[in-house]
């Protein structure tokens, strides 16, 4: 039987024990300069995650950082950690397909780097995993959703964005951009071999990807807090994100998505 | 975050609960800075209700330290709760704080 250490000691014996199995679960952080941001974010994930019991893995997919990310997270030195480096900047979708290719755990969560949808939700997303869903997409806009901090502009782009992608793409996710999803490991490799959208919009071609093969696929309310200095551009990620929804559906006219899905399971 | 102040003749302490982070920054200088003077130059922060503190909030607990500090006092935390006590140990910043423990269930 496992031993049920306090939650200190288990994240402790976390960072200092390679794991002796496979993980179960592996939390991928795509980074770029998020040196201000991501010692806090790792800490509150290790604690959170060491203390459910399970084996787990965190993955930093840096995303060609020029300031001290990497070595901050480098210097950890932590036995589950594992730094994935990118050249050069490529975009969030091109970070998080690294970290979730190179993920071994049976349920692979992308989780944003600035902890806005606090750790603690993933509980309530692997819950329905285990009800025989294969993505749980955290969302900021189904009822129950707990959002504080976003300005006025971001809502108001937010809910236009929405209606597009729901009249647009059949997609009934009402967040299609929430920095926190969990799939299974097949749907995770699935996905994520095949989508090619490099930045912000990686999500939405995810979810489209899923929706067209037949995932199946749950949206769960989580409480999102803005992180204040966040770099993103309202107003210029969402002219870059109709640009990518155009492209998406080009991506498909011209048969660059798969139309069934890959076999599942995995050699052992 | 809520900020609760308990202010005795011999001691101070001030407890948070929640998430402090930036947005919680501002409330918290201008409540809990205020505390530290002279006369009362130790001020006790119980940190054992706080789910997560970021690095703007990590600032801050330096900042009230260099201000206690500069008076001929400390900032002493209380009750680290796990994940603060971790954030504190991977930014190399506890320490800079003396810090108590209450109980020994975390040891």
């Amino acid at each position: 039987m496992t031993e049920v250490l306090s939650p200190y000691r288990a994240y402790r014996a976390w960072v200092t024990e390679p794991l002796p199995c496979p993980p179960v679960v592996s939390v991928v952080i795509p980074a770029y300069n998020e040196e201000w941001r991501i010692l806090p974010t790792i800490g509150a994930i290790a604690t959170h995650m060491s203390t459910r019991g399970q084996p787990w893995e965190l993955i930093i997919a840096d995303d060609g950082s020029t300031d001290s990310t990497i070595s901050l997270v480098r210097d950890l030195r932590f036995a589950n950690l594992r730094l994935l480096v990118a050249e050069r900047n490529r975009g969030k979708g091109s970070a998080v397909r690294r970290g979730v290719l190179a993920a071994r755990g049976e349920l692979v969560l992308f989780a944003d780097a600035d902890q806005s949808t606090p750790i603690e939700q993933f509980d309530r997303l692997a819950a329905l995993v285990g009800e025989g869903f294969d993505i749980v997409a955290g969302s900021r806009g189904a009822d129950g959703a707990a959002v504080s901090g976003k300005s006025l502009t971001r809502r108001v782009l937010s809910r236009g964005l929405r209606a597009v992608v729901s009249r647009g793409f059949g997609i009934t996710v009402s967040d299609t951009q929430c920095g926190f999803k969990l799939f299974t490991q097949d749907a995770a490799r699935a996905l994520f071999s095949t989508q090619l959208v490099d930045g912000f919009s990686f999500d939405l071609e995810v979810l489209y990807l899923a929706h067209h093969l037949g995932y199946r696929v749950a949206e769960v309310p989580v409480e999102w807090i803005d992180a204040p200095g966040s770099t993103v551009d309202a107003a210029k990620v969402s002219a870059q994100f109709l640009r990518d929804l155009l492209v998406i559906r080009l991506n498909d006219i011209r048969g660059r998505y798969p139309h069934t899905r890959p076999a599942e399971g995995r050699d052992a | 975050m809520i900020i609760r102040t308990e202010l005795e003749p011999s001691r101070r302490i001030v407890h948070l609960v929640g998430r402090f982070d930036a947005h919680e920054a501002k409330a918290f200088r201008g409540v809990v800075h205020p505390l530290v003077t002279a006369e009362a130059n130790v001020l006790h922060v119980d940190l054992a209700q706080v789910a997560f503190v970021d690095s703007t909030a990590l600032s801050e607990l330096v900042r009230l330290q260099k201000a206690a500090r500069a008076v001929d006092g400390e900032v002493v935390l209380v009750d680290l709760s796990d994940p603060v006590r971790v954030i504190l140990e991977i930014t190399e910043l506890a320490p800079l704080f003396t810090i108590e423990h209450t109980s020994t269930e975390a040891l």
